[in-house]
C-alpha cells in the first residue's frame, strides 16, 4: 500500500499551485479554477485521512465541502460574467481595484 | 435517534423562524405590491426569531450530537446579530439606493435574512463543519448583497473582489481544518480538545493548522493581513449592506474565533484563579493574535487618516475597532472576553448610527465624499451634532458608551499585566481622534462650497437616529446591566 | 489485488494530477487551463477509488466534472478575448508570491513527513463507503445537511439575481 505521506505531498503540490495561480494569475476566470485546484487538494487531503484512519466522518466534510464549491461557482462566474456586461455597456476604462 | 433529533429542534427554533422568514420574503414581494410590506414582513420575522431566542436565555447544552452548543455566549452574539439585522431592515426602507425600482428588494431581504441565519449558526457552531457551512452561507449571501446595485460598476467590482478573496481563506482554512482533522482524528472542537490534551500532537504542525484556520476568521473580522477586500467592498456595496457586514459579519466571526479558541486549545488542566484559562502547553496561538492585533488596529488607523470617501474612512475604522477587540482575546480570562462582548452591544449602535448619518447624507446629496459635509452643522443641525456624538463615541472619549467599551478592554489588558499593549491601543485611539476630527472640522466649522438650503427628513429617518443615539449616550453613564449581561453571557459549554 | 498495479495507479495519476494541475495555473490560454482542469479533477477522483472512497469519487466526477467545469467553460465562452477580469494591481507581486508560497510549501512538507500519523491499519476489506456517509447524513449530521440546502438556495437565488440582464433597463 502507498505510504500515507505520499498522498498528503501529492495534495499539498495541488494547495501550493492552487495558491500561487490565485496570486499570480490576473484572468478572474483562471483564478476562480485555481480556487477549485486549492480544494480539490483539501479534500485529497481529508479523503486520505479519512481512508488511513477508516473513518468515515471526514468523507462528510468532502461531500459538503463540494456542495460550498458548487456554490461558490455558481455565484463566482455569475458576478464576473455581471461585471463583464457591465464593462461592455458601462464601458469604465479599467478596473481598478486594491487601491489603499 | 429520531427522537433526539425532533426533541433537538427545540434549540434551532430562532433558526427556524429565520428559514421561513426568508421564503416568507420572496413570496410577499410576488403578492405585494409595496416594498414596505415586503420589509414588514421580514422584521416581523426577525422578532419571532427573537422572542424564540429570548425562550434559550440561560440554557447550556449541546444540540444535534455537538454540531451547535446553545449557551449564554452564543444566545449574547445571536442577539447581537438579530438586533442588527432589524437596523438594518429599518435603514432599507429609507435607502434611496434600495428602493431603486429597477432592483427587486423580493431577494435583497431574503438574503439579508439567509445572512442572518448564517451569522446565528457561526455563533453557536461547535464543530468544523458546522463552523464551514455557516461561514460560507454568511459570505455567499453577503457576496451576492455586496454586488447587489450591480449597475454601480464599483458594487460588481467590489462583488468580485470579495468572492475573491473569500473563497482564498475558505480554502486555507479548510486545509487548516483538514490537517487538524489528521492531527486528532475528529471534527468535533470538545473532541479534538480531548484528543490533544490526552494524546498531545505535534505542536508545529497544530501551529500550522491553527495559523491556516485563522485566515478564515481574520477574514470575516478583516484583521490585517485578511482585510484587503474590507475598504473596497465597503466602499462599493449599498450602505446598509456596508452597516450589515461592518457590524453582523465581525461580531459572527468573533463568536466563532473565541469559541474556537476557547473550546479547542483551553488547557484543561489549569488550575489558577476563577475567570482564567490557559492554552495548551507550548501552542503559541496567543503571540499570533498579539501581533495581528496590534497590526490590525495600526493599519486600519493609519491609512483611514488620508481617506477621502466617508464610507471608505469608516471601513478602516471598523478594520481598527476590530484590532481593539482583538486585544480582548490575548488577556485569555472571562474578563477580557466580557470586555469584546461589551465592546460589541457597544459598537453596534454607533457604528450603525454613523453608517445611518452617511446614508441619510448620501440619500439627499449622493455623494459620500468628505466634502460633502462641509456646512452640515447648518443644513441639517440634528443630524451633524448626532454624527459627533457618534464619532466621539468612536473615539472612545467620555461621557459616551465608545469610552466604557474601551476602558474595560484597558482594564482587562491592565489586569493581565499586558501594559504596552494596552499602551498600543491607546495611541492608536489618539490616531483615531484626527481622522474623527477631520469630518467633525468639515461639518462645523468648514461652510459648504455647494447648495445651503437645509435638509429635510422623514419622521421615521429621525426615529431611527433616536434609536441608535440614546443606547450612545445612555450606555455611556448607565452601564451595570450591558457589564452584567456580558459578564454572564461569557459561559461557554462545556468549558471553566 | 496485485500490490505493484495498485503502485503503478497512484504514481501514473500522480503525475496526471501534477502536469495538469501545473498547466491550469501556468498556461496562458483560458482554454488550456479549463480542459487540463478536467485532467485534475479525473486524476484526483481516480485517487478517491485508490483510497476506497468511492461515492466520493462519484461524486467528484458528477459535481466538479459536471457541474463546476461546464460553469468555467461557460465562463470563459461568455467572456473570453474580450477583456480580462484584472482584479490585481502592483500590490502582489510575482516573486513574493511564489517565495511566499515556497515557504508555505516548504512548511507543509514538513509537517507532513515529520508528523507521526496515527494511521490505524484497518484489516476489514474495504466496502462501499455509500452507506456509512447516508447513515451520517441523516443522523449526527443532519443540521448540516439542512444548513447546505439552504447554502444551495442561497446560490441558486443570487446567482439567477446577479447574472439576469437587467429587464428595467429597456424601459
Amino acid at each position: 500500500m502507498i505510504s500515507i505521506e505520499y498522498y498528503l505531498l501529492l495534495s499539498a503540490f495541488m494547495f501550493c499551485a492552487g495558491v500561487v495561480g490565485v496570486l499570480v494569475r490576473r484572468n478572474a476566470i483562471v483564478v476562480f479554477m485555481c480556487i477549485e485546484l486549492m480544494l480539490n487538494a483539501v479534500n485529497l487531503t481529508l479523503i486520505t485521512f479519512s481512508a488511513y484512519f477508516g473513518d468515515p466522518r471526514g468523507q462528510v466534510l468532502v461531500f459538503f465541502v463540494m456542495v460550498v464549491a458548487a456554490a461558490e461557482a455558481a455565484v463566482g462566474l455569475a458576478i464576473v460574467i455581471a461585471l463583464f456586461r457591465n464593462k461592455l455597456t458601462v464601458n469604465i476604462d479599467e478596473i481598478n481595484i486594491l487601491k489603499w | 435517534m429520531i427522537e433526539q433529533i425532533l426533541s433537538n429542534m427545540w434549540y434551532i427554533r430562532p433558526e427556524i423562524a429565520l428559514t421561513i422568514t426568508c421564503l416568507a420574503a420572496i413570496l410577499a414581494d410576488v403578492f405585494f405590491k409595496r416594498k414596505a410590506l415586503v420589509a414588514g414582513v421580514v422584521l416581523g420575522g426577525l422578532l419571532a426569531s427573537g422572542v424564540l431566542l429570548m425562550e434559550q436565555y440561560g440554557v447550556s447544552a449541546p444540540a444535534f450530537s455537538h454540531m451547535l452548543a446553545v449557551d449564554p455566549f452564543s444566545v449574547y452574539f445571536r442577539g447581537v446579530i438579530l438586533v442588527t439585522a432589524m437596523f438594518v431592515v429599518l435603514f432599507s426602507l429609507s435607502s434611496v439606493e434600495i428602493n431603486n425600482p429597477r432592483l427587486r428588494v423580493g431577494e435583497y431581504y431574503a438574503l439579508i435574512v439567509a445572512m442572518t441565519l448564517g451569522m446565528t449558526l457561526m455563533a453557536g457552531s461547535s464543530n468544523m463543519l458546522m463552523m464551514y457551512l455557516s461561514l460560507e452561507l454568511t459570505s455567499l449571501s453577503s457576496y451576492i448583497l455586496a454586488g447587489f446595485t450591480k449597475n454601480a460598476p464599483a458594487s460588481a467590482e467590489a462583488s468580485l473582489k470579495y468572492v475573491i478573496f473569500g473563497a482564498l481563506s475558505s480554502g486555507l482554512m479548510l486545509y487548516g481544518i483538514s490537517i487538524l482533522y489528521g492531527l486528532t482524528g475528529s471534527l468535533d472542537i470538545y473532541a479534538i480538545n480531548h484528543v490533544l490534551m490526552t494524546m498531545g500532537a505535534n505542536r508545529l504542525a497544530l501551529l500550522i493548522a491553527g495559523v491556516l484556520i485563522m485566515a478564515g476568521f481574520g477574514y470575516k473580522i478583516s484583521a490585517v493581513p485578511f482585510h484587503f477586500w474590507t475598504p473596497d467592498v465597503y466602499e462599493g456595496a449599498p450602505v446598509t449592506i456596508t452597516a450589515f457586514l461592518s457590524v453582523a459579519s465581525k461580531a459572527a466571526g468573533f463568536s466563532m474565533l473565541m469559541r474556537f479558541m476557547k473550546v479547542t486549545f483551553i488547557d484543561s488542566t489549569f488550575a489558577g484563579p476563577v475567570g482564567t484559562w490557559a492554552l495548551i502547553p507550548g501552542f503559541e496561538f496567543t503571540n499570533i493574535l498579539i501581533v495581528l492585533s496590534v497590526l490590525t488596529m495600526t493599519l486600519g488607523n493609519l491609512v483611514a487618516v488620508w481617506q477621502k470617501n466617508v464610507k471608505r474612512l469608516l471601513a478602516y475604522s471598523s478594520i481598527a475597532h476590530a484590532g481593539y477587540m482583538l486585544m480582548g482575546l490575548v488577556v485569555l480570562g472571562n474578563d477580557g472576553f466580557a470586555a469584546v462582548l461589551i465592546y460589541f452591544v457597544i459598537y453596534m449602535f454607533m457604528n450603525l448610527g454613523a453608517f445611518f448619518v452617511v446614508m441619510l447624507v448620501s440619500n439627499k446629496t449622493g455623494s459620500e465624499h468628505i466634502d460633502t459635509y462641509k456646512g452640515l452643522g447648518s443644513r441639517a443641525p440634528l443630524l451633524s451634532v448626532a454624527m459627533a456624538i457618534f464619532l466621539v463615541s468612536l473615539t472612545g472619549l467620555p461621557p459616551t458608551a465608545g469610552f466604557i467599551g474601551k476602558l474595560y478592554l484597558f482594564a482587562a489588558l491592565i489586569n493581565a499585566k499586558m501594559i504596552w499593549l494596552a499602551i498600543v491601543g491607546a495611541l492608536n485611539s489618539v490616531v483615531s481622534l484626527y481622522y474623527y476630527v477631520l469630518i467633525f472640522r468639515n461639518m462645523f466649522l468648514r461652510e459648504g462650497t455647494g447648495s445651503t438650503e437645509p435638509l429635510k427628513f422623514a419622521l421615521s429617518d429621525n426615529i431611527i437616529l433616536f434609536l441608535l443615539l440614546i443606547p450612545t449616550l445612555v450606555l455611556g453613564l448607565y452601564f451595570t446591566p450591558l457589564v452584567q449581561f456580558a459578564q454572564y453571557s461569557v459561559a461557554m459549554f462545556g468549558v471553566r | 489485488m496485485n500490490i505493484e498495479l495498485i503502485d503503478i495507479i497512484f504514481y501514473f495519476l500522480a503525475i496526471v494530477v501534477i502536469a495538469s494541475a501545473s498547466v491550469v495555473v501556468f498556461s496562458r490560454n483560458i482554454l488550456y487551463s479549463a480542459f487540463s482542469l478536467l485532467f485534475t479533477f479525473v486524476g484526483v477522483a481516480g485517487l478517491y477509488v485508490l483510497l476506497t472512497a468511492d461515492f466520493l469519487a462519484i461524486t467528484q466526477l458528477v459535481v466538479y466534472v459536471g457541474g463546476i467545469l461546464v460553469l468555467i467553460l461557460f465562463g470563459v465562452m461568455l467572456t473570453n478575448n474580450v477583456f480580462n477580469v484584472d482584479i490585481k494591481t502592483g500590490s502582489i507581486k510575482t516573486l513574493p508570491a511564489l517565495v511566499l508560497t515556497a515557504v508555505m510549501a516548504g512548511v507543509l512538507c514538513g509537517i507532513f513527513f515529520f508528523t507521526q500519523w496515527t494511521v490505524r491499519p484497518s484489516e476489514v476489506v474495504p466496502t462501499s463507503t455509500a452507506p456509512a456517509i447516508g447513515m451520517a447524513l441523516m443522523t449526527g449530521y443532519i443540521l448540516p445537511f439542512e444548513v447546505a440546502s439552504v447554502v444551495l438556495l442561497v446560490a441558486m437565488i443570487g446567482a439567477a439575481m446577479i447574472a439576469r440582464r437587467d429587464t428595467g433597463k429597456q424601459n
